[in-house]
């Protein structure tokens, strides 16, 4: 592992900026904790092996596609994980500016398996905050993706904020066809009765691909997370919602598919730190050829967080021999009143349905895809816009 | 139409059909009752083609093919129609999209191009509105949330969409109050023809008092013991299966 450490976190590739003393303190916890391996709790299931064997190259990658939307979007297109801000047109209410280093200088992110934040605050090429007020009208999109011969390592650092009474879609299209590793750090701070709809669209080639969000809901604040994510050589996403005000809401609501020597690992935690607040998660892996799925769904209502709801449901499908899906939900409860329920399922597809639909004609092969497709789409049937949800539910089609 | 002869099935290694003989021609309906255990839904699987319903002896001709040699699917495009006694739920795919992809599936197999959206979904609504069932079933998942009333009227509405040469009605009657059992009965009965034939399995006999069939055979343990005209479902209803323990054939 510290070979690991030694390529991706050796002093001299520290940015030379206004920031050098949070990144020689961020290398410095890296190097006092080093990276996670399959003895952390949270990355047991997740092995860094792949990336360990990786040479990073500092060479600057062809130009990543925009991606082509059937939906009118405002798009930030983070280029080989970088932001290309010239003629960038953003509409009234948003604003773009560097984080500061105040901002940067309050974060921690604890132990081992914090490492690959802690190399972000260490490396980051560009930190954005950006803020929204008001509603806005189109979708803001988020477009990192990577070209093929991206073999570096890139660590785009984002803080999102959306002011009291804000509504937002923020769309993020993940496109990857490289072989390095893409490392984001996402905070996002929804202001009280803030309404944020956060979709994510992953496809990732053989880049490692880290993924940290950590959402906070002030009082009335409702945050939705989508994901539709269609493999990777080995992705890794946290995403923690933290409910500090009273009427909050949070709903995650995932699909991932993965198939030959693809390794998907979602942690998700929802905090309910305070009452009368509500959280719903529905997860679902598909996982075929000798993919492996992880899902680890922890919730957690602290004491004095009373009158709170929390439903969590993970449903998976293994359609292979080979393929593997770790899935885990973790509730601890301190409060009182709380109806909190959760239920884990890991199957195969349904002979008797599958009978059903040969006997009306549909072939084999035909008849699979459609439960597939149809098990696989229940966590994105209620996305809104609606544009946005053909389109992801087309993305699905087109996987099956 | 369709001719078994000497069918022999076994499940998990256990013979459940040991010699049985039918024959159907076309444009007719058999019913075939018996009681639990008597083998009635196992010739339907058997004849829509189940893994696990495995043919050990014997022969099952549908319209002189050997049934055997065909998948499930291939049954189907052949003509073949079996209504489940419990319909399946299918969770994420819609009924409207489900019956347009088996409709046009069979005809694919069969050389046909494929239906129109029109044309189809004219042919679907009125199906619906002779079960009188709500068009909001379409966009629902097949059989999710479905009183079991609604499942076996959805057999029946499928049915009429995919027109078979040959339906095998496995318990469509029951569970069903006698206002749904005289709509799935109308059902039936605007399909029969000449040429489309029929086998019913049932309990009961009031199914066949809106239905008349054209024979009707008793199974018991895994052979045909007794057929007859419609007399002979009203002497079961009557006395019950006790008679055929003091008269077997």
């Amino acid at each position: 592992m510290s070979a690991l450490i030694d390529s991706l976190a050796a002093e001299a590739r520290l940015p030379a900026d206004d920031h050098a003393q949070v990144r020689r303190g961020a290398r410095k916890a890296l190097l006092q904790y080093g990276f996670p391996d399959m003895k952390t709790e949270a990355w047991k299931y997740t092995s860094l092996r792949v990336l360990e064997k990786r040479e990073f190259s500092a060479e600057k990658p062809a130009p990543s596609d925009r991606p082509v939307l059937p939906f009118e979007a405002v798009v930030l297109h983070f280029d080989n994980g970088i932001l290309a801000t010239d003629g960038l047109d953003l509409p009234e209410g948003v604003s773009l500016v560097p984080q500061t280093g105040d901002q940067l200088a309050v974060a921690d992110y604890g132990d081992r398996s914090g490492a690959f934040a802690w190399l972000n605050l260490a490396r980051f090429e560009q930190a954005w905050h950006l803020r929204i007020e008001g509603r806005l009208e189109r979708p803001l999109v988020i477009a990192t993706g990577t070209a093929e011969d991206f073999q570096g390592d890139v660590h785009p650092r984002l803080f999102i904020e959306l002011a009291a009474g804000a509504q937002a879609e923020v769309v993020e299209v993940q496109q990857d066809r490289g072989q390095g590793l893409v490392n984001i750090v996402q905070d996002i701070t929804l202001g009280p009765g803030a309404i944020l709809r956060h979709l994510v669209s992953r496809r990732v080639a053989q880049s490692a691909w880290i993924q940290r969000s950590a959402v906070t809901l002030a009082r009335d604040a409702d945050y939705r997370f989508h994901v539709l994510d269609r493999g990777g050589r080995l992705t890794r996403h946290d995403l923690n919602a933290t409910l500090v005000g009273a009427g909050a809401n949070a709903e995650i609501d995932g699909t991932v598919l993965v198939n030959d020597r693809q390794h998907v690992d979602f942690h998700t935690a929802i905090d309910h730190q305070v009452g009368h607040t509500n959280s719903r998660e529905s997860f679902r892996i598909l996982a075929d050829g000798s993919g492996v799925g992880v899902f680890n769904g922890r919730i957690h209502i602290a004491r004095g967080a009373d009158d709170s709801h929390s439903d969590l449901n993970t449903a998976n499908l293994l359609l292979s021999e080979s393929a593997r899906i770790n899935a885990k939900p973790e509730l601890e409860i301190y409060a009182e009143e709380v109806t909190a329920s959760h239920g884990a399922t890991i199957g195969q597809l349904d002979d008797t349905a599958l009978f059903y639909m040969r006997s009306r004609g549909i072939p084999a092969s035909e008849a699979a895809a459609l439960l597939k497709q149809g098990f696989a789409a229940a966590p994105l049937e209620n996305i809104q816009p609606e544009p946005i949800r053909t389109w992801l539910l087309g993305e699905l089609k087109n996987m099956m | 139409m369709l001719s078994i002869q000497n069918l022999k099935v076994a499940v998990n290694g256990k013979e459940i059909l040991q010699g049985l003989d039918l024959n159907v021609g076309p444009g007719e309906l058999h019913a075939i009752m018996g009681p639990n255990g008597s083998g009635k839904s196992t010739l339907g699987y058997a004849l829509a083609g189940r893994d696990g319903y495995e043919i050990t002896g014997g022969s099952v001709e549908f319209e002189g093919q050997d049934l055997a040699e065909l998948e499930p699917e291939e049954r189907a495009a052949a003509g073949l129609f079996l209504a489940f006694q419990y319909p399946v739920e299918i969770p994420g795919v819609n009924n409207a999209y489900f019956l347009r992809a088996a409709l046009n599936a069979q005809r694919k197999a069969r050389g046909e191009e494929p239906i129109d959206s029109m044309n189809f979904l004219k042919t679907v609504r009125e199906s619906l509105k002779d079960l009188k069932m709500d068009e909001a079933l379409l966009k629902r998942a097949v059989n999710e949330g479905f009183s079991g009333g609604e499942k076996k009227r959805n057999e029946i509405v499928q049915m009429a969409v995919l027109q078979p040469k040959l339906a095998i009605l496995d318990e469509t009657d029951s569970g069903l109050d006698i206002d749904a059992l005289k709509l799935v009965a109308e059902g039936i009965n605007r399909l029969r023809d000449d040429k489309r034939s029929f086998v019913v399995i049932t309990h009961y006999q009031r199914l066949l008092d809106y239905l008349t069939p054209d024979r009707v055979h008793v199974l018991s343990e895994g052979r045909i013991v007794e057929s007859g005209g419609q007399e002979l479902s009203k002497r079961l209803e009557s006395e019950g299966y006790a008679f055929l323990e003091e008269s077997p054939s």
